[in-house]
């Protein structure tokens, strides 16, 4: 269909971790395609963080291959990987305490951001920080010290932060986790109106009412190997999905971890 | 060959019990205390101050231990509780500041001049070919008893246990009922009794000066590096490393690599040698040549 | 007593330099350099060596760059695996065994002598009115300094750098190549501290390995600690103070009759002591963050370093 034709923004092939004897992950393969918000399920302890973490380069791999738009990503450090455009979020974001929500927003960028420059211009108030304050509904705290944020504050925050790398795709880490619904569908309408202007997504989430509005495919982990790659709707009918969730309905509670 | 490693013996006893002491209590609290090697001088300043109002050493010796072992007590608790609720960089750069406090109180107490313990002079001992005193043996055989003890204490106690608990994880050794705030305590105390035995060891050997701890700082922190901080064992072997170290740039012959008959390292390249050690192995192996407990760097 | 005066006043110039320096690794970056003083050496050394040579000071101010310059790479290099402890002992242990280096290799570098003669900056002019220009060269030079500090650390990189510090992690996530911001700022304050070294290097006409002993590097670390971290003028103010104390203390000495060895030992109280006694009760030092909203900085156990800043250091 539509998707098959849309290039592949994210490709890992046989991917595997192991911490100690522990195997994380073994033989992972799965694919985001321009575009898509794709969601990684799985029970909890099944690998998703650490898939999260091996693609955005804050942990390595010990086999397999990622390929970000067609390049490699093997061996790469992780600021490197975030100039490509691939950024992620963090599920516990921990915000400065000696910098303003705004000096953190205005630091998220790193155009002029250098030594020479630091002389050579003229630092002027960035219109694009005052525009994703209005819209992360974080205007009125813009000049509070970054930390004393709620926890659903600095997730909003670290999406907006995320988003003004202008990644090609984006990979959240538990979102709504420990998030008030309120600000949770307000997460819902920002992220769906900034795919909307191009940017994929990977969302390794819990909340199957979020991923259900969101993605339009879900890839689920157990232990490791992947055991789905469908549609949301399709989740509940997938034997092995329902099996790996310990026979329990997939719709859980959130889970704060 | 056997007075090389009569040398490096009686070398890395000295540094072997000031490093243990730094390395276990690092375990503990967490950031290196830089005023344990000040705690050495203070052990040689009261126990010659103690010689010297008639005290036999051996007296003089231990009354002194025990005096620097409260004071590291007191110190922990006014000072280093309450600086390290600012982070373990903080508490560092004061148990430096503290050291220097320590070094105004020596150079006005001791003089800059160094002094030296009244001591019988006897001919030196010849073993196999090699020299040394009386005072060098006895002095490495009380050291090499207390690091025992400190090992016996550590291995085979229930203190020990606790004291290892607590190092691996202070919550959950606290949640199992160990008063972690007095386990620290005590190691603390027990370290200051090493630091205060190192000082008195090396002073007899030698002499002792208000410089004493300040000098020792390097060498003393690449040997528990080394070792590993958190790693008593580790210090203990990583002081051996230093000490041959040392007596190796000092002693060998380079003159036959460079195509002269004689090419000796200056003595005081032997202090740089270690320094350079513990850059490369910072560098290399941060956790210390060999695996520690404690695994933050 | 006015010339002596100007002497102190001259030191404590140059000195401000060096906080300012340190203040800029320590209170911005983050940077617990316990080597600063070998960083000021290489200021020194390079007009020496360049004047031993039968250099101008032209190429011994570029040679005293240079040196600072690859020392604070070195530096750099050994900080990408340490934790900020290690990082200083470190430091330490570098900036010491380049000293012990200095000391031993005569042939280079004039061994514990040093190396004398070398040409005073304003020597034709006749006393007063000499050091008195050397005292306007180094305010001026100050004045620059602090400018140069407070535009870096009020553009987008003292920004950055503060993020850095602060959140590593997330810097990281943003694509801030951690590395790169450390290195810059230990060049660039290396290159404050050799400035620094090189004007002195042509003021008190000699150098020696003597000057960099690691009690320089603590004297440094308490004028920014006191003078309050994370805030220019802090270090400034720290630096004035501080000299003006330590100059002031011999004279105390003979007012109390007091041997020799007090000197050094009420510096060392002043220093250590000092230190230790803003690091417990007052970590923000003398002059505390201006808070952008007129806030109080909140009295945490945390030093100013680790205090917010709404938009202004000092």
């Amino acid at each position: 269909m539509a998707e098959m034709a849309a290039e592949t923004v994210l490709q890992g092939t046989g991917i595997a971790k192991a911490f100690g004897a522990h195997q994380v992950l073994s033989d992972v393969r799965f694919r985001v395609a321009d575009g898509e918000i794709v969601g990684l399920l799985g029970p909890n302890g099944s690998g998703k963080s650490t898939l999260l973490n091996i693609v955005s380069g804050f942990s390595r791999a010990d086999a397999g291959e990622i390929r970000f738009r067609g390049a490699g990503l093997s061996g790469l450090a992780a600021h490197a990987i975030a100039r490509r455009g691939l950024v992620r979020t963090f599920q516990l974001p921990s915000m400065p305490t000696r910098m303003s929500v705004r000096q953190v927003l205005a630091a998220g960028s790193r155009d002029g951001a250098g030594l020479v420059e630091a002389f050579l211009r003229r630092q002027a108030d960035d219109p694009e920080v005052e525009t994703l304050l209005d819209q992360f509904a974080l205007s009125a705290v813009a000049h509070q010290p970054a930390s004393s944020l709620s926890g659903g504050q600095k997730k909003l925050l670290s999406i907006a932060l995320a988003l003004r790398t202008r990644p090609s795709l984006l990979c959240l880490d538990e979102p709504t986790a420990g998030v008030h619904p309120q600000l949770r569908s307000r997460m819902v309408e920002l992220l769906r109106a900034f795919n909307a202007r191009g940017v994929a997504m990977l969302v390794v989430e819990h909340d199957m009412h979020f991923i259900r509005e969101l993605c339009s495919r879900c890839i689920v982990l157990d232990r490791g190997e992947i055991i789905a790659d469908c549609p949301p709707a399709q989740l509940a009918e997938n034997e092995r999905v329902v099996e790996a969730y310990l026979g329990k309905s997939v719709e859980r509670p959130k889970v704060l971890s | 060959m056997i007075q090389f490693v009569i040398d490096v013996v009686i070398r890395s006893v000295d540094l072997a019990l000031i490093a243990i002491g730094l390395s276990s209590v690092y375990s503990l609290i967490r950031f290196p205390n830089v005023t344990l090697v000040q705690y050495a001088t203070t052990g040689a300043l009261v126990a010659l101050g103690l010689q010297m109002l008639g005290l036999p050493l051996i007296v003089a010796g231990l009354l002194a231990c025990v005096f620097v072992g409260a004071v590291a007590v007191v110190l922990n608790v006014l000072i280093f509780e309450r600086l390290l609720t600012a982070g373990s960089a903080i508490a560092m750069i004061g148990s430096l500041a503290l050291s220097m406090v320590f070094s105004a109180v020596f150079l006005v107490t001791a003089g800059p001049r160094p002094q030296r313990f009244e001591l019988d002079l006897n001919p030196p001992i010849r073993f196999l070919g090699a020299r040394f005193t009386d005072h060098q043996l006895i002095s490495v055989v009380i050291s090499a008893l207390a690091i025992a003890a400190f090992a016996l204490i550590l291995f085979r106690t229930d203190l020990g246990r606790c004291m290892r608990a607590t190092a691996t994880n202070p919550v959950l050794a606290r949640g199992t009922g160990i008063n972690t705030r007095r386990v620290t305590n005590v190691v603390v105390f027990l370290s200051g009794i090493m630091a205060a035995l190192g000082g008195i060891g090396i002073s007899v050997k030698g002499e002792m000066s208000a410089h004493l701890g300040m000098e020792m700082l390097l060498p003393i922190f690449a040997a528990a590096i080394l070792g590993g901080l958190g790693n008593a064992l580790g210090a203990a072997l990583g002081a051996v490393v230093i000490a041959v170290a040392e007596t190796l740039v000092t002693n060998v012959n380079f003159g036959p690599l460079v195509g002269e008959s004689f090419l000796f390292v200056p003595a005081a390249y032997a202090t740089a040698a270690s320094f350079l050690l513990l850059v490369i192995v910072l560098l290399v192996r941060p956790h210390g040549l060999f695996v520690s407990e404690v695994k933050r760097v | 007593m006015f010339e002596f005066l100007l002497h102190v006043a001259i030191m404590a110039c140059l000195y401000g330099m060096l906080a300012l320096s340190l203040n800029l690794q320590v209170g911005f970056a983050g940077l617990i350099n316990f080597g600063q003083i070998i960083l000021f050496g290489a200021g020194t050394y390079g007009a020496a060596l360049a004047f031993a040579n039968g250099f101008g000071p032209v190429a011994g101010l570029a040679l005293g760059v240079a040196f600072s310059t690859a020392i604070a790479v070195a530096f750099a290099q050994l900080g990408r695996n340490l934790g900020a402890d290690y990082w200083g002992i470190a430091t330490l242990a570098v900036a010491e065994v380049l000293r012990i280096l200095i000391t031993n290799e005569v042939d280079l570098t004039g061994g514990a002598q040093g190396i004398a003669g070398i040409p005073l900056i304003f020597g034709d002019w006749p006393r007063p009115v000499g050091p008195l220009m050397t005292l306007g060269l180094c305010l001026v030079i100050l004045l620059a300094a602090w400018w140069f500090c407070r535009r870096l650390t009020e553009s987008r990189f003292g920004l950055a750098l503060k993020l850095i510090r602060e959140e590593p992690m997330l810097a990281l996530s943003l694509g801030y190549d951690l590395n790169a911001a450390r290195t810059a700022t230990l060049v660039v304050a290396g290159a404050m501290a050799a400035l620094s070294g090189f004007v002195f290097a042509h003021y008190v006409t000699f150098v020696g390995p003597d000057q960099l002993v690691a009690a320089e590097t603590f004297l440094i670390w308490a004028m920014v600690i006191i003078g309050g971290s994370g805030n220019h003028l802090g270090a400034i103010v720290g630096a004035i103070l501080m000299q003006f104390l330590f100059a002031f203390v011999p004279f105390v000495k003979d007012a109390f009759g007091a041997p020799a060895e007090y000197v050094a030992a009420m510096r060392l109280t002043l220093v250590g002591g000092g230190l230790l006694v803003f690091l417990m009760w007052r970590t923000q030092g003398l002059i505390p963050e201006r808070i952008g909203d007129a806030r109080p900085a909140p009295a945490t156990g945390r030093p100013a370093a680790a205090r917010m800043v709404e938009k202004h250091n000092g």
